[in-house]
C-alpha cells in the first residue's frame, strides 16, 4: 500500500506569536518554523504502518515556499521514502490546498491519504475533508486509533464525549487528532540519510490547478490579556468560590 | 559569510530541543537531581539511541563527523534545559582527548562503548593548588613494572561519581607547573587505592573528589607519549570552552525569556511592571549582552575544531571572557528583576541564576582568560 | 556556517586596499590617526578622490552613481578606509539628505541636487535639532508658513555640525501648528545664502568649532524645495534616521583606534603594565563580540532580512566601546594629556610637537567623543526603541 502524507510549515508551537501593528496577520521575520505538530503524528502514523509491512511507501508532501523543503527533509528524516514539494509563494486557503493535493493524488495513486486534522497557524480544519470530496474517497477523521484490516479502514474517531469507530474502504483519507500517536525523534542516522532521499518539486501550474483564492482575511487581533488572579485564603474559601463564582465544582 | 544553519544542522536542532522540552521539565529535573545519579540515565541512553552521543566523533571511528558548531547546536540545548548529564565532559572534552591521544588499540576498546552511550567518561585535571592551570600538576605517577602507579587528590571532577573510566592527570617527570612531563592516563573508579568523595555542586551536577593512593594504571591505559599531555590538554579544553560558551547561551536565553515574560505579567502600581523604563532599559541591557555573548559563542564553534593557532587561542579566550561576564549580568538581572521570587529554588530561574553564576568555575573564570588574552597582546 | 569572507569578498577587499594605498593622501591619514582637526579642504579633497574612482555614493542605487555594493561590501570598504586613516565622511549630504530625495524627491530635485552632492558642489548641513526639541524631535517649533510659492521660515536649529561649511541645509520645519505632533511636518531644503539665515559658533568642550546654532528669520523657501508632500516630513525624517544608525556601530574605526592605542602603548612603554595590558584586552576582546554581531546582522541584511532594531544594539555597543578606547588612550599619555596645544590640533600645523606628535590630540578627542552615544538618537533612545521594536515592553 502506498500511503500519501501532507504537511504543512507553519510558526514552531512554542513561539509566542506577535500580530503585526497593522492587523494585516502574524509577524513571520525571523521567527523559528517548523512542522505542524498534527502533520508530525500523520507521519509518525505512516511510518509505522510501513513498519509493520502494511505500507510499501510513504510518499510525503508540502505545499509552500521553498523553504518548505525543511519540514519535508524532516519527515524523510522520521522516516517518509520520498517527497514532493508543491512550490507556492501565494496565500493559499483549504480549498487551494486540497485542489493541489489531488492534483498529486492523481499523479501518485495511494491507496491511503493521511493529514492533520488541521494546522496550528489557521486552524481551518477543512483540508482534508475537501479533499476526501474533490477526491471520492472515504474519510475518518480526527483518528485516535487506526487499523488495517485487508481491503478495508477501522478508523477509531474522537467525537464528542466519547469515541466512534468507523471502517472506510480503501482508498480513503484520514485525518490525526492529538491522542493517535508519540511522534518519534529524528534520529542522527536517519537525518544524515534524509540527505540523500528524493525530493522533487512541482509548480501548480505544471499540476493545472488554478490557487486563486476566494477568501480574504480583513483582521488578526491578539487574544486579550489575561486578568490578574486572586488570593484565597483557606482551601475552604478555594472550594467554596470553585463552587460559586466559577461554578465548575 | 554565513551564519544559517544547514538542513540537517537544523533537524539536529528540532530533535534535540523537543527531547529537552520532553523529558526536562522543572518537576522532571528536580527529581533527577534528587536521584541517585543526579541525572537521569533514561535520557542518557536516549541520547545514545539517537546518535547523539557519537555526534563529536569522526566517522572513521563510528561518529558523525559533528562540528563545533554540531557541537553548538546540541549545548545550547542542554543548556536551556539546565540538564544534569555530564555529556560536555564525557562526550566532548575525555571523548576529545581520548580520540586525539589514543592509540588504536584504546580507540577500538573505547570508543564504540562511548558512542553507544554504553560508557560515560570524566575528566579530572583540576587540583586544590591549579586553580585552571593546566600545567599545575602534583599528582605523580611512578614507573614501577608494566605500568605506573598514581598517587594525588584530583578535585571537582563532574560526572566524576558515575564515570566508567577517568582520564586524570599526573606527572611523570618535572617539578608542578613544568610544561613538561605531564601525562593523561585511564583510571578505572574501581581501582585499588582510588576513593571518590561524591557531592553535588551547588548549581545541579554531581561530582566528585578523587583520592589516588598508589593506584596501579597498566601501560596500555597510558593515553599518548609520557610527559606529553599538556598540548592534547589545552586543546581539548578550547573544545570544552566552545561547548560550554553555547550551554551557557541556551540557559541566558532562558532566563532572559523568563525574565521576559515576567516583567509582562507582574502587576504593580496598576500596570505591568514592565513599563516601567529602569526596569526596560535593565532588560535592554540583559538582551544586549546576550547578542554579543551568542556571537562569541558561535566564533568560538567555529575555530574549535581548527588546528591549534594563536589565533584559536585567542578567540577562545575571549568567548570564554564575553560569555562568563555576560552570563554573571545576566543571572544577577534577572534575579534582580523577579524580586523574591528570583530567589526561590521552586522557581526555574533561580537554577539557571545558578548555573548561570557557577559555569566561570569551570574551565577558567573571566580573569583567568582575560590574563591569558592579556599575555597574548605582546605576540600579536 | 562560516565566519569568514568569501573569495570574491577578499578580493573586493585587496582591491580596495590597493586603491587606499595609492589615493589616500598622507597628510590627512597622519591627522585622523592622530584625532587632530581636519580642514574643510581636507574633507574636500578625500570626497573628490573617491568620486573619480565611483566609490563616493556608496548607498546609492547605480542609476544615480551609487556602487550597487551589498552590504558586505560596504562594510569592507568602511573598515579598510577606517584602517588606512580615511577621514570619515561628511554624511549629511551623501548618506543622509540624498537617500531621502531619491525615496520622496522630484524628477527635478534628482536631477539638481544629487550630481551636485557627487562632484562637492553643495556642502549640506542638517536643520533637525532645536533647543526645545532633543531627543524628543517631533515637538520641534521651526515654522514654515505658506505664502504664495514660498515657506516663510521662522525658528531656531541648534548642534548643526559643521554648518560653518555648508552652503545648503535640509530641515524639519512645522507647516500645519494645528496637526498632531508627528504630523504638520515638512521637510525643506534650503540654500543657506538665503536672506534671514544666520550661523552661530558653538565651541564645545574640548575648544572646537564644530557645531553651530542657525536662526530662521522670514527665510523665503521656494515650495519647489519641499520633498515628498507637505505635512508628510515625518516619514522622511524617520527614513533618515534609519540611514544614520546604520553603519553607527564604527567597528572600522574603533579597530583602527585600538591599533593605534596598542602603537602608543608601546611606544610609552606601558604594555608591560599587567594593570592596563588587561585594560586593552578588555577592550579588544568586546570588540571583536561587537564585530561578529556586526557580521551576523549584515549576513541577515544581505539574506534579505531587513536590519531592525538590532542595529540600535551596534550603536549602543558600538559608541561605548570607541569611548572607552578614547578613554584609554588619554589615560596611557599621562600627565602628557594635560596640555592644551591648539596650534598642534590645527590642520595647518607643521612644526616640531611639544611631547610627542600623538599626544596632543586624545584628551580633546575624548571629549569630543562623548557626542557618540547622544547624537543619532542617544543610547537611553536607543534602549526605548530595543524595548519596543525587540522586546515588546
Amino acid at each position: 500500500m502506498k500511503i500519501l502524507v501532507a504537511v504543512k510549515r507553519v510558526v514552531d508551537y512554542n513561539v509566542k506569536v506577535r500580530v503585526k501593528a497593522d492587523g494585516s496577520g502574524v509577524d513571520l521575520a525571523n521567527v523559528k518554523m517548523a512542522m505542524n505538530p498534527f502533520c508530525e503524528i500523520a507521519v509518525e502514523e505512516a511510518v509505522r504502518l510501513k513498519e509493520k509491512g502494511i505500507a510499501s511507501e510513504v510518499v510525503v508532501v508540502s505545499i509552500g515556499s521553498s523553504a518548505a523543503q525543511e519540514q519535508l527533509r524532516t519527515a524523510l528524516a522520521l522516516g517518509a521514502d520520498r517527497a514532493v514539494l508543491v512550490e507556492s509563494n501565494d496565500e493559499l486557503g483549504p480549498l487551494a490546498v486540497a485542489k493541489l493535493l489531488k492534483a498529486v493524488v492523481d499523479k501518485e495513486q495511494p491507496q491511503l491519504v493521511i493529514l492533520g486534522k488541521q494546522a496550528i497557524d489557521s486552524d481551518n480544519n477543512q483540508t482534508g475533508q475537501m479533499l476526501a470530496a474533490l477526491c471520492g474517497f472515504a474519510q475518518g477523521t480526527f483518528a485516535s486509533r487506526v487499523e488495517v484490516a485487508g481491503d478495508q479502514l477501522n478508523v477509531t474517531r474522537e467525537i464528542d464525549g466519547g469515541l466512534q469507530t468507523v471502517a472506510l474502504k480503501l482508498p480513503a483519507i484520514v485525518t490525526t487528532d492529538l491522542r493517535l500517536n508519540e511522534p518519534r525523534y529524528a534520529s542522527l542516522p536517519n537525518i544524515m540519510k534524509a540527505k540523500k532521499k528524493p525530493l522533487d518539486v512541482v509548480t501548480p501550474d505544471a499540476l493545472g490547478v488554478s490557487t486563486a483564492s476566494t477568501v480574504k482575511v480583513l483582521k488578526v487581533e491578539a487574544p486579550a490579556a489575561r486578568s490578574a488572579g486572586i488570593k484565597v485564603g483557606s482551601v475552604a474559601e478555594l472550594v467554596e468560590k470553585l463552587k460559586n463564582e466559577a461554578k465548575v465544582i | 559569510m554565513d551564519f544559517k544553519l544547514t538542513e540537517e544542522q537544523q533537524m539536529l536542532q528540532d530533535t534535540v530541543a523537543r527531547l529537552v522540552r520532553d523529558s526536562y521539565g522543572f518537576e522532571q529535573r528536580e527529581h533527577f537531581y534528587r536521584s541517585e545519579p543526579g541525572f537521569s540515565r533514561e535520557f542518557w541512553q536516549q541520547l545514545g539511541e539517537l546518535g547523539l552521543c557519537g555526534m563529536p566523533f569522526s566517522e572513521a571511528h563510528g561518529g558523525f563527523g559533528g562540528s563545533g558548531v554540531d557541537n553548538m547546536l546540541i549545548m545550547t540545548e542542554l543548556g536551556r534545559g539546565l540538564c544534569l548529564e555530564p555529556y560536555l565532559q564525557s562526550q566532548i572534552h575525555a571523548g576529545g582527548l581520548l580520540q586525539q591521544l589514543g592509540s588504536v588499540e584504546q580507540l577500538e576498546r573505547l570508543l564504540p562503548v562511548l558512542i553507544s552511550g554504553e560508557l560515560q567518561l570524566a575528566v579530572a585535571l583540576e587540583e586544590r593548588q591549579s586553580h585552571y592551570q593546566l600545567l599545575d600538576v602534583q599528582t605523580r605517577a611512578e614507573r614501577v613494572d608494566g605500568g605506573w602507579e598514581l598517587s594525588g587528590r584530583k578535585v571537582v571532577v563532574i560526572g566524576g561519581h558515575s564515570a566508567g573510566m577517568l582520564l586524570v592527570s599526573a606527572r611523570t617527570r618535572g617539578e608542578a607547573r613544568d610544561e613538561q612531563g605531564i601525562s593523561l592516563f585511564l583510571v578505572d573508579p574501581q581501582a585499588e587505592g582510588l576513593s571518590r568523595k561524591v557531592y553535588p555542586t551547588i548549581d545541579g551536577p554531581k561530582a566528585c573528589d578523587l583520592f589516588l593512593e598508589r593506584v596501579l594504571v597498566r601501560d596500555t591505559d597510558l593515553l599518548g607519549e609520557p610527559g606529553q599531555a599538556l598540548a592534547a590538554l589545552r586543546y581539548q579544553q578550547g573544545r570544552a570552552i566552545a561547548a560550554q560558551c553555547a550551554e551557557a547561551i541556551g540557559s541566558m536565553q532562558e532566563a532572559c525569556q523568563l525574565t521576559l515574560d515576567y516583567l509582562k505579567t507582574r502587576q504593580q502600581f496598576g500596570k505591568p511592571i514592565g513599563k516601567f523604563q529602569a526596569l526596560q532599559h535593565r532588560m535592554v541591557d540583559m538582551r544586549t549582552e546576550l547578542e554579543l555573548a551568542t556571537s562569541m559563542a558561535i566564533l568560538a564553534a567555529c575555530v574549535a575544531d581548527q588546528a591549534d593557532s594563536l589565533e584559536r587561542s585567542r578567540r577562545l579566550a575571549a568567548a570564554k571572557f564575553i560569555v562568563t561576564r555576560a552570563a554573571r549580568f545576566i543571572a544577577e538581572q534577572a534575579i534582580q528583576l523577579h524580586g523574591g521570587i528570583g530567589m526561590t529554588w521552586e522557581y526555574n530561574l533561580a537554577h539557571h541564576a545558578k548555573r548561570l553564576v557557577m559555569l566561570s568555575h569551570q574551565l577558567g573564570d573571566d580573569d583567568h582568560h582575560l590574563s591569558a588574552y592579556a599575555e597574548l597582546l605582546h605576540s600579536a | 556556517m562560516d565566519i569568514n569572507y568569501s573569495a570574491e569578498e577578499l578580493a573586493f577587499r585587496d582591491q580596495v586596499r590597493e586603491f587606499l594605498r595609492a589615493e589616500l593622501p598622507a597628510d590627512i591619514a597622519e591627522r585622523v590617526r592622530l584625532g587632530k582637526h581636519l580642514s574643510k579642504n581636507d574633507h574636500q579633497r578625500w570626497q573628490r578622490i573617491l568620486n573619480t574612482r565611483g566609490w563616493y555614493a556608496a548607498n546609492w542605487p547605480v542609476e544615480f552613481g551609487g556602487t550597487g555594493w551589498s552590504v558586505v561590501h560596504k562594510h569592507i570598504f568602511e573598515e579598510e578606509c577606517a584602517a588606512f586613516g580615511a577621514p570619515r565622511l561628511i554624511s549629511f549630504g551623501v548618506n543622509m539628505v540624498a537617500p531621502v530625495i531619491i525615496k520622496f524627491g522630484s524628477a527635478e530635485q534628482k536631477a539638481y541636487y544629487l550630481p551636485r552632492i557627487l562632484d562637492g558642489s553643495d556642502w549640506w548641513c542638517q536643520g533637525y535639532s532645536e533647543p526645545g526639541a532633543g531627543s524628543d524631535l517631533s515637538s520641534l517649533k521651526t515654522r514654515g508658513v505658506r505664502e504664495g510659492d514660498h515657506y516663510v521660515v521662522n525658528g531656531q536649529k541648534t548642534w548643526t555640525t559643521l554648518g560653518q561649511h555648508a552652503n545648503k541645509i535640509f530641515c524639519l520645519v512645522r507647516t500645519d501648528p494645528q496637526a498632531q505632533q508627528q504630523r504638520g511636518i515638512s521637510f525643506l531644503l534650503i540654500d543657506m545664502a538665503t536672506p534671514g539665515i544666520s550661523v552661530r559658533p558653538i565651541i564645545t568642550l574640548d575648544g572646537e568649532h564644530e557645531v553651530n546654532e542657525v536662526f530662521f528669520d522670514n527665510v523665503r523657501v521656494p515650495v519647489a524645495n519641499l520633498v515628498g508632500e507637505a505635512n508628510q516630513g515625518w516619514t522622511c525624517a524617520k527614513y533618515l534616521l534609519s540611514h544614520e544608525r546604520t553603519g553607527q556601530a564604527g567597528i572600522g574605526i574603533s579597530k583602527a583606534a585600538l591599533a593605534h592605542l596598542k602603537q602608543v602603548a608601546a611606544r610609552e612603554g606601558r604594555l608591560d603594565d599587567p594593570l592596563l595590558r588587561a585594560q586593552i584586552a578588555e577592550v579588544e576582546m568586546q570588540l571583536m563580540a561587537i564585530e561578529v554581531s556586526t557580521l551576523r546582522i549584515l549576513a541577515a541584511a544581505q539574506a534579505g532580512g531587513v536590519p531592525g532594531a538590532e542595529s540600535s544594539i551596534l550603536k549602543i555597543k558600538g559608541s561605548e566601546i570607541r569611548q572607552a578606547i578614547s578613554h584609554l588612550l588619554r589615560k596611557v599619555i599621562g600627565p602628557c594629556a594635560l596640555p592644551f596645544l591648539e596650534d598642534e590640533l590645527d590642520p595647518a600645523f607643521a612644526g616640531a610637537p611639544l611631547h610627542a606628535d600623538y599626544a596632543a590630540g586624545p584628551a580633546s578627542q575624548y571629549l569630543n567623543l562623548r557626542k557618540l552615544s547622544i547624537y543619532g538618537g542617544s543610547n537611553e533612545i536607543q534602549k526605548n526603541i530595543i524595548a519596543k521594536m525587540i522586546l515588546d515592553l
